[in-house]
């Protein structure tokens, strides 16, 4: 674990994608604000605008695949397995610090989104009211979002070895099977994983049906435990070469 | 015990037989070359002997166990397999530090296998920017990190100057005087006659020859080693 976290402090990708979050997240938050879209009368602006904390999590998808598909693809992967030849462990390990990088991805990415949201509700003739709005409620889910996407992209990571093939099936999903995915399947669409991440903000959103805020969690981290133990049984034990 | 004992060592892919029924020892004290064209199935062999690739059929033990029972696996083996197992964004020192973390070894060893490669003046900059006889280096340093019995190096004099390879070659000695088992695969024959105590030839994944130079009752290794595997 110790050395997990050492690999992420030893490459800049980390610092650069954290930072191409906060850039989406003062867009996005702008946006809202800018479009007219936002009605200061609704409860629900603020935490709307905050929840852009939370769609971030796809960079914290992309940290989790490169966790592992990055360590074939620079074949430090041949180290890792030589230092730690039971490779269920490696897994799991990273399955851990990543969640943990997950949080604090989300964190950030909250204080980003908190303060863009203050300042724009401020130049609005508004403010932003931490206390009685529900907002700690989305921040919360926005973080857990991070996390639980963080080590489903470990499980894809381990399952897809290859970054580019991971990465493109992760974001395929993400902008195109899953929307049609749901519409085959109606109601069980709230189980989908982008839904679930949406569920976890507490934010409804109109003509979308939505999983509460734990059981959406629940169903997240269940996905990332599910790919990983599918990859630690299938591909994590192929042959490195 | 640090022997190297391969025995009916058996690696498929689908339809071909890599590596064909292998069986050969590994004594501790002396240098190992292990030898053979391109494609008989060196690699393939190392890579079985240290649990990164499942054998079809067979074992390879070191020093009685398989590679993923040792109990430290780095302080017991040290493994160089190709100069491309870096980050490139890394540098050199911090890869190390990796290593060392994920091995138990006290980080104070890194200074000590930095010094030994002669790479600390190289070892803040990126390893994206080392030359290929550098990547060689830090990964020489990285398997002999955890000050192990055992060494498996695969092609280390790949991207050597003259002046590295006679390094390179006293370094081994060393080693192997120390009590060391060393193995070593090459396909630079004139290096090996310089620097082996014995090898072992294969050829299409089938052993042809374990013993001695001597042994071996050609004027030259090279020869010997043409007419073995001309089939």
């Amino acid at each position: 674990m110790r050395t997990e976290i050492l690999k992420l402090r030893t490459t800049r990708t980390p610092v650069m994608l954290l930072a191409a979050a906060q850039l989406v997240i003062l867009a996005g938050v702008s946006g809202l604000f800018v479009s007219g879209d936002a009605d200061l009368a609704d409860p629900f602006t603020a935490r709307r605008a905050v929840a852009h904390a939370g769609l971030v999590s796809i960079f914290s998808l992309i940290l989790g695949i490169l966790a592992v598909a990055g360590e074939y693809r620079h074949k430090t992967i041949t180290d890792t397995y030589l230092s730690t030849p039971r490779r269920g462990r490696v897994v799991a390990a990273k399955l851990g610090v990543y969640a943990v990088v997950g949080v604090l991805f989300g964190v950030i990415s909250s204080v980003t989104a908190v303060a863009a949201t203050a300042i724009w509700l401020t130049v609005k003739d508004g403010s932003l009211d931490l206390a009685s709005t529900g907002v700690w409620s989305t921040l919360a889910g926005c973080v857990a979002w991070n996390a639980c996407f963080a080590a489903v992209g470990v499980g894809i990571g381990a399952l897809i070895r290859n970054v580019i093939a991971a990465v493109a099936v992760a974001l395929a999903w993400l902008a195109l099977i899953e929307g049609i995915v749901g519409q085959l399947v109606g109601d069980l669409g709230r189980w989908l994983p982008f839904r679930s991440g949406q569920a976890l903000e507490g934010v409804p959103f109109p003509g979308v049906d939505l999983l509460p805020q734990w059981g959406a969690a629940f169903v997240l981290a269940t996905y990332a435990a599910i790919f990983a133990l599918v990859a630690v049984s299938t591909t994590v034990r192929r042959d490195v070469s | 015990m640090t022997d190297i004992s391969v025995r009916g060592l058996t690696k498929r892919f689908g339809p071909v037989t890599a590596v064909d029924d292998l069986t050969f020892d590994v004594p501790a004290g002396r240098i190992t070359g292990f030898l053979g064209p391109n494609g008989a199935g060196k690699t393939t062999t190392l890579r079985m002997a240290l649990g990164l690739i499942t054998p079809s059929a067979g074992t390879a033990l070191i020093g009685g166990r398989r590679y993923a029972e040792l109990p430290h696996p780095r302080r017991s083996v040290g493994a160089l397999l190709e100069a491309t197992g870096f980050h490139p964004g890394r540098s050199g020192r911090d890869h190390l530090r990796i290593l060392a973390s994920t091995a138990d070894v006290d980080s104070g060893r890194v200074e000590a296998v930095l010094e030994l490669v002669e790479l600390t003046s190289a070892a803040d900059r990126r390893v994206g920017g080392y030359s290929l006889g550098m990547r060689q280096r830090l990964g020489l340093a990285a398997a002999l990190l955890g000050d192990p019995r055992v060494l498996v190096l695969d092609e280390p004099a790949n991207g050597l100057d003259p002046a590295g390879m006679a390094w390179l070659r006293r370094l081994l000695r060393d080693l192997a005087a120390e009590g060391r088992t060393v193995l070593v695969s090459s396909h630079v024959l004139s290096e090996v006659a310089q620097t082996v105590d014995q090898v072992v030839i294969i050829n299409n994944g089938v052993l042809r020859y374990a013993g001695t130079l001597d042994g071996l009752g050609s004027d030259s290794l090279e020869a010997a080693f043409l007419e073995l595997t001309s089939r």
